[in-house]
């Protein structure tokens, strides 16, 4: 078990590895994200995380836990799998879309142009892994009765979820037409937060320490260590897509 | 005249009813489509498929006119291209709804990406409709002259591209076994000749004059045109799903059973092989009846219906198989599930623009006088 080898909390290290992997020009770094799922206890704290700091609507989710019940009943067990954007190195989404309005950037991210999307979502029905989401334009409190005056009502609600995340460190209130609505959207390894420093809110999150992330082109880093075990797999590898998030199974 | 009435009366009140779709559309955006994001095409991607192949092939019937100048078909050719033009519209128009960003189709134009089959696709159908147009106008205005030839043999190969480059667009995909067929790219242009074929025979069965000499004789050859395309449109449909079950990938027979056994069975039973190939086939191959222009005209109708519950059956199945299996109970919201049928918005505009198109090509054929009259010259 790595955690037992490693006499360090785990975000100690990655916090360590990300400082050195910071210093480093963007395209010399490599980020992973590694997943143990023998350690994923399914309590779903990284999805909501997630849909917590991106702000994200209703229909539009970056980090699902998939669960599965296996075995037959005396003998029943239960597994998780988180499933975040693979970050392929090979991804099928980005050929396909007409206007380069998604793209793998210089630190082998791939990430959305807002302004660029058009909304075809052919990107969509080229992935794999159903990591992208497109944004209706809803909100949780549409539709809400406003309650009493002295109740907390739909339109303080309605304020909050329109308030701007920070995705790749942009300010976008949800108004009208504007983007992101109306537009493909999906997990980006918390670039906004990577650029000041902190980890994913998925991995900082995580209950059971069961999320690593880090630069995978350091070699002393801890994510480094993790995909040299055997007991590593990749999601659809027949596919050829070259994910950057490996499981530890 | 008593029929033609009825049409345009039930045309302008389904034209009322798709009015109301579009202004949906555009005051409230997608919130009150049923797509959402794993089937996240719906029935406008499937109608702008049926359309844009309906265009291919009344272009690749009028060069049967203008380009290789077949006696039967004399004046049609002007007829085909409108009806061509239409259809394209209303593909475009539906397509163009299902954009999130309405006003960034610009961005397809001058900031495309040439690697992007749907880029190349876009490019394609603009360059097609224009010289649509371009074609429309010259047969109008100078029918003999070379402009039109030398339009009309850029636009064969044309024609073939943007059908085939429909198919290629979902063809390209590998993470759809179902779609990733190499041979959907010659499938398309030949489900798109005999999409146009069926057209011709609808408009002209139905609304062709009488005093047209050359009437039953285009009839006919569209007729055998159709149980021929009909017997090849099954032997691709036959090899595709015969090759899909043998071949045993789960994702792709999931697709396949879904198409064949699942909610909407009856779409591909009842609507796409029995309406629109099975009995269209038995009546034009019937005497007493494949000499009728108005009964010819209706199998147009059916077999063009059974055309766009095909494309229906091709674009959907696909993305109801979730990519993995799990994600059906992952993440609750209406958006995120993998069952789909239209809303009532969505059929709003695929029924008013195709009764749109409908209107279009009936006002536009009197105004333009495209329909042959007499023996020419």
């Amino acid at each position: 078990m790595p955690d037992m080898l490693e006499p360090k909390d785990a975000l100690v290290r990655m916090h360590e590895d990300m400082k050195r992997a910071l210093a480093k020009a963007p395209r010399e770094r490599r980020w992973v994200m590694v997943i143990d799922l023998r350690k994923c206890v399914g309590c779903h704290a990284c999805t909501i995380a997630c849909v917590a700091e991106n702000k994200l609507p209703p229909g539009v989710v970056y980090r699902p836990v998939l669960e599965e019940e296996i075995g037959t009943y005396p003998h029943v067990t239960r597994r998780f799998l988180p499933r975040p954007c693979m970050q392929c190195e090979n991804p099928p989404c980005t050929p396909v879309c007409p206007v380069h309005a998604t793209y793998t950037n210089e630190e082998g991210v791939v990430v959305m142009d807002y302004d660029q999307c058009i909304g075809c979502r052919y990107c969509i029905t080229a992935c794999p892994y159903a990591a992208r989401t497109f944004d209706f334009g809803e909100t949780y409190t549409a539709g809400l009765p406003g309650g009493f005056p002295f109740l907390v009502g739909q339109a303080v609600a309605d304020a909050f979820e329109r308030t701007s995340p920070f995705e790749y460190g942009e300010r976008r209130e949800r108004v009208g037409e504007q983007s992101p609505i109306g537009n493909v959207r999906k997990c980006h390894f918390c670039l906004h937060r990577l650029a000041e420093g902190m980890l994913p809110a998925c991995v900082t999150t995580c209950i059971g320490r069961a999320t690593y992330f880090g630069d995978a082109n350091d070699p002393d880093s801890l994510v480094s260590e993790l995909i040299a075990l055997p007991n590593v797999m990749l999601l659809k590898e027949e596919l050829g897509t070259k994910p950057r998030v490996y499981y530890l199974v | 005249m008593t029929f033609k009435r009825l049409v345009y009366a039930v045309c302008i009140v389904v034209l009322l009813f798709g009015v109301w779709g579009v202004y949906n559309r555009l005051a409230h955006g997608h919130q009150d489509a049923n797509y959402g994001s794993y089937v996240v095409w719906g029935l406008w991607v499937a109608m702008y498929l049926f359309f844009a192949g309906v265009a291919a092939g009344c272009f690749m019937l009028a060069t049967l006119d203008l380009l290789f100048r077949v006696e039967i078909f004399k004046g049609t050719g002007r007829l085909a291209l409108w009806v061509g033009l239409v259809s394209l519209g209303a593909g475009l128009f539906q397509i163009w709804l299902d954009l999130g960003h309405l006003d960034r189709i610009w961005k397809v134009y001058l900031q495309g990406n040439p690697q992007s089959v749907m880029a190349q696709m876009v490019w394609g159908y603009t360059l097609f409709g224009l010289l649509m147009i371009a074609a429309l106008v010259l047969a109008t205005r100078q029918p003999d002259s070379k402009a039109l030839r030398v339009l009309m043999i850029v636009g064969l190969p044309l024609s073939l591209f943007v059908s085939g480059a429909v198919g290629a667009l979902l063809g390209v995909q590998a993470s759809r076994p179902f779609w990733h067929v190499g041979l959907f790219p010659v499938q398309f242009p030949v489900f798109s000749l005999a999409s146009g074929v069926a057209a011709m025979m609808a408009v002209i069965g139905l609304f062709g004059s009488e005093e047209d000499p050359n009437r039953p004789k285009q009839l006919w050859v569209l007729a055998i045109a159709t149980v021929v395309l009909a017997v090849v449109k099954l032997y691709f449909l036959w090899a595709d799903y015969s090759q899909s079950l043998y071949g045993n990938v789960p994702h792709n027979v999931a697709a396949v059973r879904e198409v064949l056994f699942g909610r909407w069975w009856w779409s591909f039973w009842i609507v796409q092989l029995l309406l629109g190939t099975i009995v269209p086939v038995v009546v034009l191959l019937t005497p007493k009846w494949r000499h009728n222009p108005a009964v010819v005209g209706w199998m147009g109708v059916l077999v063009l219906i059974g055309f766009a519950a095909a494309r229906s059956n091709i674009v959907f199945p696909a993305l109801t198989v979730p990519e993995l299996e799990a994600l059906t109970r992952a993440f609750s919201d209406r958006r995120l599930t993998f069952e789909y049928a239209p809303s009532l918005m969505e059929w709003a505009v695929t029924l008013g623009s195709t009764a749109a198109a409908v209107l279009a090509v009936l006002i536009g054929a009197k105004l333009l006088h495209l329909m042959p009259k007499k023996e020419m010259a």
